[in-house]
């Protein structure tokens, strides 16, 4: 006789399954010492939320008082979800829905979706502004209204910040689908802020402080907003998601290829001119690779050009940040999974006689020519006097002769296949890229600072101008000691790709 | 050029996948590895491309390699790729390109001349049937059977010494599937190049293969030479299903 599973047997049977997979991924060894990182980081980060949590409140108290601190904040909210919001897009994948096992087996097709998108709204992630909500309660709010006027507060903003990752998902499976649909969080957070800042009565922020303030008291109706918002974007993401999966695993797409006789001009680079066109076609011809370019290149032109035509980012940190971000962000994001998209075909590289050095050199020579993209744009902060040329050309030249050199050391290690078509039901990253990543964005920054220190400001650009370009003179060798790398942990590589293959 | 093969032991885990002491393929050989599923056909290929990692043993090229005579341990070196073609699934073809761009690039790191590759491509009109050149469609939306042409055709583009196909026949009609028994007929006759095969179809391997090796958990229990298609009867026997 059959036996039917309740709903929670199956989440748990379905639970067990991706332990096994996180358990059994080629990179687990190295998942677990960048998770022990990891941690580090997170302590590091929340270490900072408490400090500004407790700090703030006394802060806003001493400079606005007519209002209460948890007023101001409650009043301008909705720029802590805007960066809660586009922080996501660092270290918030969209669920790897791994459906394509269950999809002939008797499980109603909206299940594997529903339990995705529950476990993303549920997931701790969604607490960790409490390292800053939470001390800036306990100093703003205890006072008046006690713990139950915290907790109540609290829990109000818990909600608002799992209703934002639920908007966060339905952006980010649109902007999956089409990379325009980027600009809609981008206007209407824009007109959001807008609305608070032009009017000479900021409406809106009295509207929100009130509203804020009923949660204090536990009242039902202030959780509405959020619980609707929370519905009403579960729904529509699981729609969008479901007809996508389905596209995806149907394979009804199809890239039509509209003209083959295209980048001509790298015939008479040889072999290397045929590894850079590869390089060009893989990010050209695979949504989801094409799309983690172009959002590297969009973030990489709007740092720049935030740079050079506005005031936002004054100050000297700020300044060097930008720019070093702008320099840095396209490698950090397309780079930490070096091989990785190679591992669909790597059985068919590794049978030509060094094609993974000549796709490395080809792969630096193509992300080194892109830095140009940025250089270019901070010229204009270099006509107009608000950069030095020296820091330009510093974070040029140490991002393509330090930087990137680091980066393409994950070339040795990656062994996890990721998919070139898929979006959906694709694989996500590991603990190991986001943490070179998060390195490779904070490193450059004090090496600069300690340079600065030591040699003066010019002295330290220009130290960064020689680190780089010894590693830029250097890069044939340095590719060299990668690739030879590579071939001896050849076979652990080539089973870890053919086993996490799709 | 002869694949010289000694004391060469994979396992998976306890499960032995292949353990061959001693066994030469030589030069101009066109041989058929045949065996039931999980037998070790596909990790003798691979071992042979060193794609994976030997527990024990060598495999050996031996013979000319442009006026020079050579005698290299696949492992130890790649000069080997210089003469050895193959395909064994589609983790050899990059799918986001065409056909036509995959048969370039393969041409190009060979240092095959374009008139050449279009020779080449020329030779296998009959062989894609119009479905493979041209169509402007990547590689990743072609049928499964246009997917085995372009490997086989890509193996075979720098002219290789020695020829690794593992099921060939596989996912081919028929008129395709005759067309590749002639291809690779005619090319070990012409280029005295050494074929190795591998397919569960006996016809079609005692029809071309003057020599068959029978694969059983990773030992070849015979080698079998095939005159006048000698080899059929035996292996019939040897597969059929007794109770």
């Amino acid at each position: 006789m059959k036996q039917k599973l309740t709903n929670f047997q199956l989440y748990k049977l379905l639970r067990q399954n991706d332990k096994l997979k996180n358990k059994r991924h080629p990179m687990f060894e190295k998942n677990k010492f960048a998770k022990f990182m990891g941690y580090f980081m997170i302590v590091y980060f929340a270490g900072i939320l408490m400090l500004l949590g407790a700090t703030l409140p006394l802060a806003f108290e001493s400079t606005m008082r007519s209002m209460a601190a948890f007023h101001v904040l409650d009043s301008g909210f909705f720029y802590l979800l805007i960066v809660d919001f586009w922080t996501r897009f660092m270290f918030q994948e969209t669920p790897a829905q791994q459906i394509k096992p269950y999809i002939t087996l008797p499980i109603h097709k909206n299940f594997i979706t529903n339990m995705y998108l529950f476990r993303n709204g549920l997931t701790l992630g969604n607490l960790f502004w409490m390292f800053f909500l939470v001390p800036f309660a306990l100093v703003a709010i205890l006072k008046y209204y006690g713990m139950a006027g915290v907790l109540g507060w609290l829990f109000g903003y818990w909600l608002l910040i799992v209703a934002n990752s639920y908007i966060y998902q339905f952006c980010r499976t649109l902007i999956l689908k089409k990379l325009i649909w980027i600009l809609l969080p981008l206007v209407c957070h824009a007109a959001i802020v807008l609305a608070t800042i032009l009017p000479e009565t900021n409406t809106l922020g009295y509207l929100f402080t009130d509203w804020l303030e009923q949660c204090i008291f536990w009242n039902p109706l202030s959780w509405l907003p959020q619980i609707a918002v929370i519905v009403i974007f579960f729904l529509l993401t699981r729609k969008l998601q479901a007809g996508m999966i389905y596209k995806e695993i149907g394979k009804v797409e199809e890239v039509v290829v509209k003209n083959t006789s295209d980048i001509k001009f790298l015939n008479k680079y040889g072999a290397m001119g045929e590894y850079l066109k590869l390089e060009i076609k893989l990010r050209m011809r695979n949504k989801p690779v094409k799309q983690q370019f172009f959002i590297g290149v969009a973030f990489m032109v709007l740092f720049s050009l935030a740079l050079a035509f506005t005031s936002v980012y004054d100050g000297a940190f700020m300044t060097s940040f930008i720019c070093m971000y702008s320099f840095v962000v396209l490698g950090m994001m397309t780079l930490v999974t070096i091989m990785c998209h190679e591992g669909n075909y790597i059985d068919g590289l590794m049978s030509r006689r060094e094609s993974i050095y000549s796709l490395l050199c080809a792969k630096y020579y193509f992300n080194v020519l892109l830095l140009l993209v940025p250089f270019f744009i901070t010229l204009i902060p270099i006509f107009t006097g608000k950069i030095e040329f020296m820091m330009s050309l510093g974070y040029l030249l140490f991002t393509a002769g330090v930087i990137y050199p680091s980066i393409f050391q994950m070339a040795v290690y990656n062994n996890s296949t990721l998919p070139l078509n898929a979006k959906l039901t694709g694989k996500q990253g590991n603990w190991v890229q986001q943490v070179v990543s998060l390195v490779a964005m904070f490193v450059p920054l004090m090496i600069e600072k300690i340079l600065i220190v030591c040699l003066g400001t010019t002295g330290g650009y220009a130290g960064m101008c020689v680190l780089g370009l010894i590693g830029l003179a250097t890069h044939r060798i340095w590719i060299q000691n990668i690739y030879q790398r590579f071939m001896k942990r050849r076979y652990t590589n080539m089973e870890g790709f053919r086993s996490s293959r799709q | 050029m002869d694949i010289v093969i000694e004391n060469l032991k994979k396992n998976f885990g306890e499960k032995c996948a292949v353990n061959i002491p001693n066994y030469t393929i030589h030069s101009g050989d066109l041989l058929g590895l045949v065996g039931n599923n999980g037998a070790g056909k596909s990790t003798l290929f691979r071992l042979i491309m060193d794609l994976i990692k030997a527990d024990e043993g060598t495999v050996r090229m031996v013979g000319n390699f442009q006026e020079q005579q050579v005698d290299i341990d696949v492992k130890t070196t790649e000069d080997w790729k210089e003469w050895t073609g193959s395909f064994i699934d589609e983790g050899f073809l990059i799918d986001y390109l065409t056909p036509d761009e995959y048969f370039a690039f393969v041409a190009k790191i060979c240092g095959v001349s374009q008139d050449a590759l279009e020779a080449h491509l020329a030779l296998y009109e009959r062989f894609m049937n119009g479905e493979v050149l041209g169509q402007k469609k990547l590689i990743r939306n072609l049928s499964a059977v246009n997917k085995q042409k372009v490997g086989i055709i890509a193996a075979m583009i720098q002219q290789p010494k020695v020829l690794i196909l593992d099921e060939p026949f596989n996912f081919l009609d028929p008129s395709s599937q005759s067309a590749i028994k002639h291809i690779l007929q005619q090319y070990n006759k012409e280029t005295g190049a050494t074929i190795l095969i591998s397919s569960h179809n006996l016809n079609h391997t005692t029809d071309i293969c003057p020599r068959i090796a029978l694969l059983e958990n990773g030992v070849i229990i015979r080698d079998i030479m095939n005159e006048n298609n000698s080899a059929e009867k035996e292996l019939e026997e040897y597969f059929e299903i007794k109770d």
